[in-house]
């Protein structure tokens, strides 16, 4: 994942993209049942989106966004404040969640009657067939989720290690794609190579498989046109990258076909306003005049701001717990004595660690890589807290190694991890190790430093978000040495850990027809990670959010990755 | 005049050829990888393959300079794939000459994508020219003119204090409190003359202006004053004075003609790399110029508007060389150029 961090790091990044699920409590104020809808709601960016395109899009914020406007999908996650409830999937343009067959190979859809497109044209099988044959085009539709093109049904091409299908472009394999995604009427049925329970869950996090209009599908051209089928459409229908948008009403859109759980759309309007920093975009909430009243956010208030946020300005914010965990990984290619790990683990001190990131507004520890409430979190996985540096010197000691034993610790550098860095430096120096602190100032070449299999430094800070809420699409892609670990790359497994009987429990997860087993096996293999200290993990950042005074409904919650949900939100008649 | 000009165009063309060719062997030679930037995340090995040849990236980095370079002079299609174009065509986009290669970050050709981003920097410069070209000058001969009283001490110490001032500090200043803290005036916003007339565009352009400007303005200031000063000084000027010419034509005709020639060489130097984007008020005041572009294309390893922007700044540099050099000939008629 290039995490929040990385975005906070780069003005502007194509790294690799964190959808992520929000695992998290939510926040609201200022409810109000009693809204009535109308006016402008202005919605405050900071970084550029790189995409817009549904089969293209993957970061948590702006499928949240999308989700509620402009695009629909099979299935969504609901408006609530139970994070339970918030990432259990409803039905959206499908008449129910799914129907799953052959032990959940099989998934099943019927698209309601009479949903429509901005044009009028009604939604149909064919275009989510179409939608789902885009994430195929790999040549084309890139940077996008493709869980898809390792799960449904179609052979692998033994040259390219890639499905013989390859897009709606070419078409080679054409005839292998009509048999793995079939439509009769106005039934959808996907033919996957191996069980995939929580299907539902997937599609409601991510877009890869929403529907696609063929006859406006331009390829990279189309990357920042959006065609609604939701409440609302693109004023002028292209989205500018620098600038955002305007979304105004979609006069095609039916509520009677959609759910007040999931979009109440009040707003008449609604500005995405992309590009200024973060100071910036708090200061103008802080002031809360004219327009900056009917505001929101995506982006936490900096803690170079927190002294401005005081008494009636405080009432104003929400502390949301993001959906993204942060973490050491031990480089196994260095660190191959168990005895020296577990005394790292033991001397970690958390609590200084996030203290010296800000405290209990921007960080709350973390005691395992899977974000609380993703399905196979579990909350007592690792101690946390001070740690023990007299205990991991006497295990230290015992490991038969030279003392001080040398660490070089690698990170993304900012002010504030340069604090948090030393905070652990100091730490495991108590515990008889010598710490080497490597801060890499741009992020980029930070990612691409941790991927490779050579790499110097014993131990890496990362950051990762679940793709969806299951533990699948945590430990999974950042554990299994067999996707990741080549002769040129580390991929995701930056410590280059390999472990057979952590692979066999990922197949065994991955071949679970139930969500129960599913998750039993991932935390075994979780258990097994801990056991071998595979990671440790440090925190999960905190959400710190500010709104306009007459922001109505103001929620942040699970279903919305952490990020205001525009399902609820409402204008009061002041900015209206 | 004339063969000069075209013998210093010719050079400028060989030095556009060699600075691209420098990028291009630098970007390749730097451990990133495209591909896995526009791969996305969870990328499997097979997959940043298969991205990196859709972007081109999978030829040798010689290969990719000569379709550049054909691109320069013919124009180009893309997708680069043609089997893929014959297949897709609603996919094609066609970057006429001189293609500057296609971004596969933004998505855009890069030739578009320049040509978007040039009236927000020019814009930018222009007016920020204006003010301290009009300030600095005038500030600094008034300096001059009343040396060691009050004034010259005044202005050539506010001055240095705006000079020792960041940029991103007086931006910041001016976009947190006139803007934002006492509502004075709007953040500004880049407007276009088409889009908010003139008073909308020069309004827009203000702050982000007069940061620049105080900056570029003192440095002027105590330029334009050294000039003045030791023009003044000249034989011919006493003998001028002497001769009962009006103090006022002295200082325009004589002294200011002579202090100017040193200042246009290093005014055109400062507006030509400026046309290139002032990358940190454009970051400030998010202004999406040519500096922004700078700083995100570094940043997201975008090969080709990097390069795109390398040649146009060369080219900007270049052409403000030549003009510089005309411009001497015409304030001095003892410059000839030739």
């Amino acid at each position: 994942m290039a995490s929040y961090r990385t975005k906070a790091l780069a003005v502007a990044t194509a790294a690799a993209l964190a959808a992520t699920l929000a695992a998290c409590g939510g926040g609201s104020s200022n409810a109000n049942s009693n809204t009535k809808g109308g006016g402008t709601l202005t919605y405050y960016v900071r970084s550029a989106y790189e995409h817009t395109d549904p089969q293209r899009s993957y970061l948590g914020v702006e499928m949240t966004n999308f989700s509620r406007t402009v695009y629909r999908g099979l299935v969504a996650f609901p408006i609530s404040s139970d994070p339970t409830v918030a990432t259990t999937p409803v039905p959206d343009l499908a008449t129910t969640t799914g129907t799953s067959t052959n032990n959940a190979k099989t998934w099943s859809y019927t698209i309601k009657n009479g949903v429509k497109w901005q044009d009028g044209k009604a939604i149909t099988c064919e275009d989510f067939k179409y939608g789902a044959s885009r994430v195929f085009a790999t040549d084309v539709i890139t940077g996008g989720p493709n869980y898809i093109l390792t799960y449904l049904d179609i052979p692998t091409d033994a040259k390219t290690g890639l499905p013989a299908y390859d897009g709606p472009y070419k078409k080679d394999g054409q005839a292998l794609f009509d048999k793995a995604i079939t439509c009769s009427g106005n039934t959808i049925t996907y033919h996957f190579k191996k069980p995939w329970p929580d299907f539902p869950e997937a599609i409601a996090a991510l877009h890869m498989m929403d529907p696609y209009r063929a006859d406006k599908d331009q390829g990279d051209k189309s990357n920042y046109q959006i065609f609604s089928d939701g409440p609302y459409e693109l004023q002028g229908g292209t989205w500018s990258k620098e600038t955002g948008g305007t979304f105004v009403r979609n006069p095609n859109y039916s509520a009677s076909t959609d759910s007040p759980n999931v979009r109440k759309a009040l707003p008449n309007e609604i500005i995405f306003k992309v590009g200024q920093t973060s100071e910036q975009i708090t200061d103008q909430l802080v002031a809360d005049a004219g327009p900056n009243k009917g505001a929101v956010t995506q982006q936490s208030i900096p803690s170079s701001k927190f002294s401005q946020v005081l008494g009636p300005v405080a009432s104003r914010t929400v502390s949301v717990t993001s959906p993204y965990v942060d973490y050491l990984v031990l480089n196994f290619n260095r660190l191959k004595n168990l005895k020296v790990r577990q005394a790292i683990a033991m001397s970690t001190d958390d609590t200084a660690w996030v203290a010296a990131g800000g405290g209990p507004k921007a960080y709350k520890p973390a005691t395992d890589i899977v974000s609380p409430l993703v399905k196979g979190y579990q909350a007592n996985l690792f101690p946390g807290g001070s740690g023990n540096p007299a205990q991991a010197k006497t295990l230290l000691q015992s490991a038969g190694v030279k003392m001080p034993y040398p660490l070089t610790y690698t990170y993304p550098s900012t002010p504030t991890a340069d604090a948090q860095a030393r905070v652990l430096q100091s730490a495991w120096q108590a515990a008889g190790f010598k710490v080497t602190l490597q801060g890499v100032a741009n992020s980029d070449v930070y990612y691409t430093n941790i991927q490779q299999p050579n790499q110097a430094a014993d131990l890496i800070w990362a950051g990762w978000g679940a793709d969806w809420p299951s533990a699948i699409t945590v430990t999974a892609p950042l554990f299994d040495s067999r996707p990741n670990l080549t002769s040129k790359s580390n991929g995701q497994d930056y410590g280059a850990y390999k472990s057979d009987p952590f692979n066999a429990l990922v197949d065994k997860a991955q071949n679970s027809s139930s969500l129960t087993d599913q998750t039993t096996f991932l935390q075994q293999a979780d258990q097994l990670l801990a056991k071998d200290v595979a990671y440790i993990p440090l925190d999960i950042p905190i959400f710190y959010m500010i709104h306009g005074s007459e922001v109505l409904n103001y929620t942040n919650n699970a279903a919305s990755n952490g990020y205001p949900d525009l399902g609820p939100i409402d204008v009061a008649s002041s900015v209206k | 005049m004339f063969a000069y000009v075209v013998r210093r165009c010719f050079t400028g063309v060989i030095m556009l050829v060699v600075m691209s060719f420098v990028t291009y062997f630098l970007f390749f030679a730097s451990p990133l990888d495209p591909g896995k930037f526009a791969c996305g995340k969870s990328c499997p090995p097979a997959l940043i393959k298969q991205t990196d040849k859709a972007l081109g990236f999978d030829k040798p980095w010689p290969v990719q300079w000569k379709d550049f370079a054909v691109g320069v002079v013919k124009g180009r299609d893309y997708p680069e794939d043609p089997a893929l174009r014959k297949s897709a065509p609603q996919l094609i986009s066609h970057c006429s000459a001189p293609c500057l290669g296609y971004s596969q970050v933004n998505l855009i050709n890069v030739t578009s994508e320049l040509k978007d981003k040039i009236p927000i920097s020019a814009s930018l410069a222009l007016v920020a020219f204006l003010m301290w070209i009009a300030g600095g000058i005038s500030l600094g001969a008034i300096a001059a003119l009343t040396k060691g009283s009050i004034v010259d001490r005044g202005v050539v110490g506010i001055s240095l204090v705006f000079y020792a001032l960041p940029t991103f500090w007086m931006g910041l200043f001016l976009i947190e409190f006139p803007a934002i803290k006492w509502g004075l005036v709007a953040v500004p916003s880049y407007t276009s003359i088409a889009d908010g007339g003139v008073w909308g565009w020069l309004s827009n352009l203000f702050l982000p202006a007069l940061t620049l400007a105080l900056f570029y303005m003192a440095g002027y200031v105590r330029i334009t004053r050294a000039f003045v000063l030791e023009s003044m000084s000249e034989d011919y000027l006493r003998t001028a004075k002497a001769k009962g010419l009006a103090p006022r034509k002295i200082l325009v005709k004589h002294t200011m003609r002579a202090a100017l020639t040193p200042i246009v060489t290093l005014a055109g130097l400062d507006f030509a790399g400026l046309l290139g984007g002032a990358i940190i008020t454009e970051q400030v005041f998010n202004f999406n110029g040519l500096g922004k572009l700078a700083v995100d294309s570094i940043q997201t390893f975008d090969l080709p508007t990097t390069l795109g922007l390398v040649l146009l700044l060369a080219a900007f540099v270049i052409v403000a060389n030549i003009i510089v050099d005309i411009l001497y000939a015409v304030i001095d008629p003892r410059v000839r150029v030739g």
